[in-house]
């Protein structure tokens, strides 16, 4: 079984008017079948209103199925006794990084989820150093969050959540209101959450780049799974994730654009770097030249 | 021309140790129907600078002229001005509140003193400009998406016919299609004749549709430039939390290589033009 299991999801909320009548009845999330495997990465996509955040909501008990049924880490969420074991397996973190912080200083910010826990005070103290050293976050300990960065905040708001020692943390649109950097900050540390400490990754976006390291990517659509595979695979069907409001990775985009002006290019080609090499493989370079190694390794964006 | 800046400063907190340099001696001109973009990290000053062009807030120092007048002088209307100079803040749809979409939009040019029917007419205008479907204009705003929430703010603010359009990260939180159309958008009324000026995190979205391109840093302008020549020096944008479009890497990468592409590339198109050149000899499908 995997650390997250849903089945036949549906989710259904009431439309009501201003006087309270009954206005109809929207079906968000549809008939949803996932299983997702301890330790992976992925990623879900669909447009705006596709029912993604509300697919997510239910995996760590914020919302109940209507029908259908989901199950973290063995546990049924329409239980309400299980509850509190959800919310500290399953850590959820949210688009505005200012909405998540509650502490005046960067580490009692990360020691409030352990504390609600009921963990010891002495075992706080070793879980904020531990999160806060994963998220880089460590020389800020004693600030204070309201003048660090977004991408800082952000990563402060995931040391809160690590430091409940979650096996899955699922990541609602954490890049959305972030500049270049920022970005980067929260992929890199959710990828190295995903690499070095094993915690299974759900990462909903709006950036078809932050997706080609997933291990799967699911697409939403109409509150129903419209696509799933590798990112490879995903992304070598441009059409169809057009006609979902989504699109593909810049690189991936120039890719089709040189195959359309007649370069002979393999599919799905997710990465600059992989483009790159595709370019130098039909120019004759010799990429092993050390010259080249050096100067690109410069680069390091 | 519309806009003289010279030397703005705001200083938060002046002569305290708190004291923080928002704007830093920043001068400029702006001429009448550019598209500028403006990009910056978190806190470098673009949204306080934003601010500053319709008079929403004042400088500590420095002066700012829109077609000619100082906008600080005693006489001046600065309340005029912010029909001129047209803001549309970030999640513009957390700001509309009234009970359908047509009378939200109405309550700008309302506000400017016009009569009903003039404001409506106005607010007819915009939705029609902003591409909101009819069947739409008398349901309640909220029940909108999330893209076509934003159109209706956009149109709230275009009703008041500003010359002058300035939108703060318009495509935050929207999907890939969601965003190329509130960008197609601008673009049209740009070519429409509003100066427009996008403030905006996705370098992709200044890359592909700007004609000028402005930097912040720590409250100063540092570069003021086209896209192509700004993004030529992505190193110096990476030490300020910015970066490139992935196509300039590509493009720069490729130069490494020695293969004679054009690294001001910016656009999808620029540098396949670029890049097929390379195989102009004919070697294409050279396996």
């Amino acid at each position: 079984m995997g650390i997250v299991e849903t089945k036949d999801l549906t989710y259904e909320y009431i439309r009501r008017d201003e006087e309270g009548n009954v206005e109809g009845i929207t079906r968000a999330v549809d008939g949803v079948t996932m299983s997702i495997e301890e330790g992976d990465f992925i990623a879900v996509l669909g447009s705006n209103g596709s029912g993604k955040s509300t697919f997510a909501k239910h995996l760590n008990a914020i919302l109940y199925p209507t029908e259908g049924s989901v199950f973290v880490d063995g546990k049924d969420t329409s239980d309400p006794a299980n509850t509190w074991d959800i919310r500290q397996r399953a850590g959820m973190i949210f688009q505005n990084p200012d909405n998540q912080i509650i502490g005046n200083v960067v580490e009692e910010d990360v020691g409030f989820g352990p504390e609600n826990m009921g963990v010891p005070t002495d075992e706080i103290w070793v879980r904020v150093e531990e999160a806060l050293k994963t998220l880089n976050m460590y020389e800020f300990r004693k600030h204070s969050p309201n003048k660090l960065s977004g991408g800082q905040k952000q990563r402060v708001a995931i040391a809160g959540v690590v430091a409940m020692h979650p096996k899955c943390i699922i990541m609602d649109e954490p890049t959305a209101m972030l500049d270049p950097l920022g970005r980067k900050e929260v992929i890199r540390a959710a990828r190295a959450l995903n690499d070095v400490e094993g915690v299974t990754i759900i990462l909903i976006t709006h950036y078809m780049e932050e997706v080609i390291y997933a291990d799967k990517v699911f697409v939403m659509d109409k509150g129903k799974i419209a696509m799933q595979g590798s990112p490879r695979e995903i992304f070598s069907r441009p059409e169809e994730l057009k006609k979902l409001r989504l699109t593909v990775p810049q690189a991936t985009l120039l890719a089709y654009e040189l195959k359309r002006r007649g370069l002979d290019l393999p599919e799905g080609i997710l990465s600059g770097d992989e483009l790159v090499r595709e370019i130098c493989l039909r120019t004759g370079k010799d990429m092993e030249q050390e010259k080249y190694k050096k100067a690109l390794s410069e680069f390091a964006n | 021309m519309s806009f003289i800046i010279n030397h703005l400063s705001h200083i938060y907190g002046e002569k305290t140790t708190l004291e923080v340099k928002a704007l830093d001696d920043v001068s400029m001109k702006i001429a009448d129907g550019e598209f500028i973009g403006l990009i910056g990290h978190t806190g470098s000053g673009k949204s306080t600078f934003v601010q500053h062009l319709n008079g929403l807030m004042k400088a500590t120092s420095g002066q700012i002229l829109y077609n000619g007048e100082d906008i600080y002088d005693k006489s001046y209307d600065r309340v005029k001005l912010r029909y001129h100079v047209g803001l549309v803040f970030q999640y513009p749809e957390h700001q509309l509140f009234e009970e359908s979409v047509f009378k939200d939009v109405c309550f700008g040019p309302k506000n400017m003193g016009l009569s009903e029917k003039e404001a409506e007419l106005k607010a007819y205008e915009a939705l029609k400009k902003v591409k909101l479907p009819d069947e739409y204009f008398y349901v309640s705003p909220f029940d909108l998406s999330g893209g076509q929430k934003r159109r209706v703010a956009i149109a709230g603010v275009l009703a008041m016919q500003p010359d002058v359009l300035i939108l703060d990260e318009p495509t935050a939180g929207l999907d890939p299609t969601g965003r190329d159309e509130i960008l197609e958008l601008i673009k049209e009324l740009h070519e429409g004749g509003k100066t427009i000026i996008l403030v905006s995190h996705s370098m992709d979205d200044v890359a592909n549709y700007v004609e000028r391109l402005l930097v912040m840093n720590r409250g100063k302008l540092v570069m003021d430039s086209s896209p192509g020549e700004v993004f030529r020096r992505f190193r110096e944008l990476q030490g300020m939390g910015l970066a490139a479009p992935e196509v300039t890497y590509i493009m720069h990468k490729l130069n490494v290589f020695e293969l004679p592409v054009n690294i001001r590339a910016t656009t999808i198109d620029e540098a396949a033009d670029s890049i097929m050149s390379l195989f102009k000899g004919g070697a294409t499908g050279a396996r």
